[in-house]
C-alpha cells in the first residue's frame, strides 16, 4: 500500500513539475493583463530546441540554453503581437500554438529523421541522501533531476518576487488591473507586459526542456500534448494567486498520476474522466462555486495611451 | 493632415483590407516556397501536388468543400455571439457536445428509420447539444458575471473529455468490445441518420455543404434585416443602454451564445453523420479552434466567413496531397496557415487606422 502511495506521490509531482514552471510565469503574465494561450507553443518549442540542442552539442545543459532562447523567441512574437500591435490575444495565442506544432513537427522530420530516440543526452535523477528515505515526501520531492530541482527553485523565487507585497508584484497587478492609471503613475506599462511575457516564454521553455530532457530523453511530434493549456488552466483554477495555483498544479499532476496508480489501488476509474477532471475543477473555481474569484480587470485588454 | 509624411491617398490604398490580404498572401506563399525547398522538393512539383489536392478531382473538391462547411458553421455561430458582444472561444467543446448528442440520437434510432426522419432528428440533437453546452457559459455570464472567454475555453476541454469518456465506456456509447483490438469508438449510426452525398458517387461532398450555406445566408439576413439582429447589435454595443431601452439584455446574450453553440453543435452532428459514421475521440480534428480563427478574422462579415472558410478548407486538403504526392510534410501547410493568420491579425491595427479613427 505504501509503495503505491509513494508511486502516486512521485508520479503526481513528476507530472506537476512542468505545470509548476509554466504556470509560475503565466500567473505573472495574466496578472499583468496578457493571456498567453501560447504557453503550449512556447513549451513545445522549448522541448524541441532542448532536444535538438542537446543532441547537436552532446550536452544537456546546452540543450536547456537552446530551449530558453527558443522559448524567448516565441514569447517575443507573442509580446509584439499582443502588446505592440494590440492584436487579439486569443487568435494569436491559438495560432502561435498551431505554428509551433507545425514548425516543430516539420523540423523534427528534417533533423531527427525517425525520432533520434534514446540518443538525446538528458538529466538523470539525483536522489538527495537521507531526505529521499522520508516516506511519500522522499520519492516525491527528493528524486528529481538537476533540472527538476532548478524548477522548484525558479517557481519559489517567482512566487516570492512576484507576490503582492513586493514592488514588482504591485507593479504587475497595477498594470493588469488598470493600465491607464498605472501609466499615469509612471509605471512602464508596455515594458512590464513585455517582461512578463518573455518571462513566461523562459519558464515555459524550461518546462518543455524538463519534459524532453528529464522525462523522455527524446522529442516526438506534439510532445507537450496540451500540458501548456493545462498550465493556463491551473492559473485560472488558482484564481490568479500563487499558492492556490501551485496546489492546482499538484492536484492536476496527481489526477493524471492516478490513472497509472488506480489499478494497483484496486480502483476502477475511467482514464479520460481523470484527464477531464482538472478542467471541471477550474470551471467550478472560476465560476465562483468554489470560493470567490475575480479575473484581472485588464486581462486580454491591450493598453493604448490617451483613451 | 497636411503634415502626413507619405501621400495620404497611397497610404490609404495600402491600408485597404484587399491590398493587405494580397500582401499577406504573397508573404505567405514565400514562406511556403521556403518550406518546400527546405524539404528538398522541386517547387513546381509541390505546386502541382497542391493544385491537384485542391481542385484536381471531384474527390479533392468535395473534401475541401466539406471542411470549409464545418469551418463556416462554427464561424457563423461565432459571428452571432460576437454581434451580441460575446466572444465564443468554445466552438471546439460545443462541436463535441453536438457530436455526442447526435451520435446518441443516431444510435438510438431504429435501423429502419427513414432518412426524412432520421437526418433532421440527428441534426436537431446536435444543434441542441451544442446550444446546451454554450448555455452553461451563457448562464454563468449573465447570472454570475464570469467571463465567457474563460468558461467557453475551459468547456472545450470538458467537452472533448466527455466524448472520450463516452467512447471508452461500454455502458455509454462504446461499441461492443469483442477483442483487445476493438477501437474506442461508437458503433456506426443508423442508415437513416447519415448525411446523403450531393454531387454523385465520385465526390465526398455531403449535405453539410447545403446546411452550411443555408446557415450563412439565413444568419446574414437575420442579423442585417430583422429586429432580432438589431437588438443583438444594440446589446453588443452597450448592454447598459440596451437595458434602459427595455431590451431583455440577459436573454439576448444567452440566446446569442446558445445559437453560436448550436451552430457549432450542428457542425459536430454533421461530422458524426458523415463517413465513417461513428463518434470517436478527436473526431473534431481541431475544427473548433480553426473555426474560431475564421470567425475572428472575418470580424462579423458573413461574406468574409464564407471566403476565409473556403480558403482554409481548400488549403488543408491541398496540404494533405502535398505530403502524399510531393513528400513535403503536411505540417508545412499548418505553418503556412498560421503565418497567414498571424500576418492578418498583426495588420489589423494598421488597417483600422485607415478610417482615421482611434482603434
Amino acid at each position: 500500500m505504501s509503495a503505491v502511495l509513494d508511486e502516486l506521490a512521485a508520479g503526481g509531482v513528476r507530472l506537476a513539475v512542468p505545470l509548476l514552471l509554466a504556470s509560475a510565469g503565466e500567473l505573472l503574465s495574466e496578472r499583468a493583463g496578457v493571456l498567453n494561450l501560447s504557453v503550449e507553443g512556447m513549451m513545445l518549442t522549448g522541448a524541441f530546441a532542448g532536444a535538438a540542442g542537446a543532441l547537436a552539442s552532446g550536452s544537456a545543459v546546452v540543450g536547456v540554453g537552446a530551449a530558453v532562447v527558443a522559448g524567448l523567441v516565441v514569447a517575443l512574437l507573442q509580446a509584439v503581437l499582443s502588446v505592440t500591435l494590440r492584436a487579439d490575444q486569443i487568435v494569436t495565442g491559438i495560432t502561435i500554438n498551431a505554428l509551433a506544432l507545425g514548425g516543430t513537427t516539420y523540423a523534427a522530420r528534417l533533423w531527427f529523421g525517425d525520432g533520434g530516440a534514446g540518443s538525446v543526452p538528458g538529466f538523470d535523477p539525483l536522489p538527495v541522501p537521507v531526505l529521499r528515505d522520508i516516506p511519500v515526501l522522499g520519492p516525491a520531492l527528493f528524486q528529481q533531476s538537476a533540472l527538476g530541482y532548478a524548477a522548484f527553485a525558479v517557481t519559489a523565487v517567482l512566487a516570492v518576487a512576484g507576490a503582492r507585497r513586493t514592488t514588482w508584484g504591485l507593479a504587475v497587478d497595477a498594470v493588469g488591473e488598470d493600465a491607464t492609471t498605472a501609466d499615469r503613475c509612471g509605471l512602464p506599462v508596455r515594458a512590464v507586459r513585455y517582461g512578463v511575457v518573455l518571462l513566461t516564454g523562459a519558464t515555459s521553455a524550461l518546462a518543455g526542456a524538463q519534459l524532453a530532457l528529464s522525462e523522455v530523453h527524446s522529442f516526438s511530434d506534439n510532445l507537450t500534448a496540451g500540458v501548456g493549456y493545462l498550465a493556463v488552466v491551473a492559473v485560472i483554477a488558482g484564481r490568479w494567486r500563487a499558492w492556490p495555483t501551485m496546489l492546482a498544479c499538484l492536484f492536476f499532476g496527481t489526477a493524471q498520476a492516478l490513472q497509472f496508480a488506480a489499478p494497483a489501488l484496486g480502483l476502477h476509474v475511467s482514464a479520460p474522466l481523470l484527464t477531464t477532471l482538472p478542467y471541471v475543477f477550474a470551471l467550478l473555481a472560476v465560476s465562483g462555486l468554489v470560493g470567490r474569484s475575480r479575473a484581472p480587470s485588464a486581462l486580454t485588454v491591450p493598453f493604448v495611451r490617451g483613451t | 493632415m497636411t503634415l502626413s509624411l507619405a501621400p495620404p491617398r497611397l497610404l490609404s490604398r495600402l491600408r485597404h483590407p484587399l491590398s493587405l490580404a494580397t500582401g499577406a498572401a504573397i508573404l505567405t506563399v514565400g514562406v511556403g516556397a521556403v518550406l518546400v525547398v527546405a524539404a528538398g522538393t522541386d517547387p513546381s512539383t509541390a505546386w502541382a501536388a497542391l493544385d491537384e489536392g485542391m481542385f484536381g478531382s471531384p474527390y479533392s473538391v468535395g473534401t475541401s468543400l466539406n471542411s470549409a462547411a464545418v469551418l463556416a458553421l462554427i464561424a457563423t455561430g461565432f459571428s452571432v455571439a460576437h454581434r451580441a458582444g460575446l466572444v465564443n472561444v468554445g466552438g471546439e467543446g460545443q462541436l463535441c457536445a453536438g457530436g455526442l448528442a447526435a451520435a446518441a440520437t443516431g444510435l438510438a434510432l431504429p435501423v429502419q428509420v427513414p432518412a426524412a426522419v432520421g437526418i433532421p432528428l440527428t441534426l436537431c440533437a446536435g444543434f441542441l447539444g451544442g446550444a446546451g453546452w454554450a448555455w452553461i457559459a451563457a448562464l454563468l455570464k449573465t447570472r454570475r458575471g464570469t467571463s465567457e472567454v474563460i468558461t467557453t475555453l475551459l468547456l472545450n476541454f470538458v467537452g472533448a473529455g466527455a466524448v472520450s469518456v463516452a467512447v471508452h465506456e461500454e455502458g455509454l456509447l462504446r461499441q461492443q468490445v469483442t477483442s483487445s483490438e476493438t477501437l474506442p469508438q461508437s458503433q456506426a449510426l443508423a442508415e437513416g441518420a447519415r448525411l446523403p452525398l450531393i454531387a454523385g458517387a465520385q465526390s465526398p461532398a455531403t449535405a453539410i455543404v447545403v446546411v452550411a450555406a443555408v446557415a450563412v445566408v439565413v444568419t446574414a439576413v437575420v442579423l442585417r434585416y430583422t429586429g432580432t439582429g438589431l437588438k443583438l447589435t444594440s446589446v453588443g454595443h452597450s448592454p447598459a443602454a440596451s437595458a434602459r431601452l427595455g431590451l431583455p439584455v440577459s436573454r439576448l446574450q444567452e440566446g446569442g451564445l446558445a445559437v453560436a453553440g448550436g451552430l457549432a453543435g450542428l457542425a459536430g452532428a454533421c461530422l458524426v453523420a458523415s463517413a465513417p459514421y461513428v463518434l470517436a475521440e478527436h473526431f473534431s480534428s481541431g475544427y473548433g479552434f480553426t473555426g474560431l480563427v475564421v470567425g475572428l478574422l472575418a470580424r462579423g462579415s458573413l461574406t468574409a466567413v464564407a471566403a476565409v472558410s473556403l480558403l482554409l478548407g481548400f488549403l488543408t486538403s491541398g496540404g494533405i496531397n502535398l505530403q502524399l504526392a510531393a513528400g513535403v510534410p503536411a505540417s508545412s501547410v499548418q505553418i503556412v496557415q498560421s503565418v497567414l493568420v498571424l500576418l492578418i491579425a498583426a495588420a489589423m491595427l494598421w488597417s483600422n487606422r485607415r478610417a482615421g479613427g482611434t482603434v
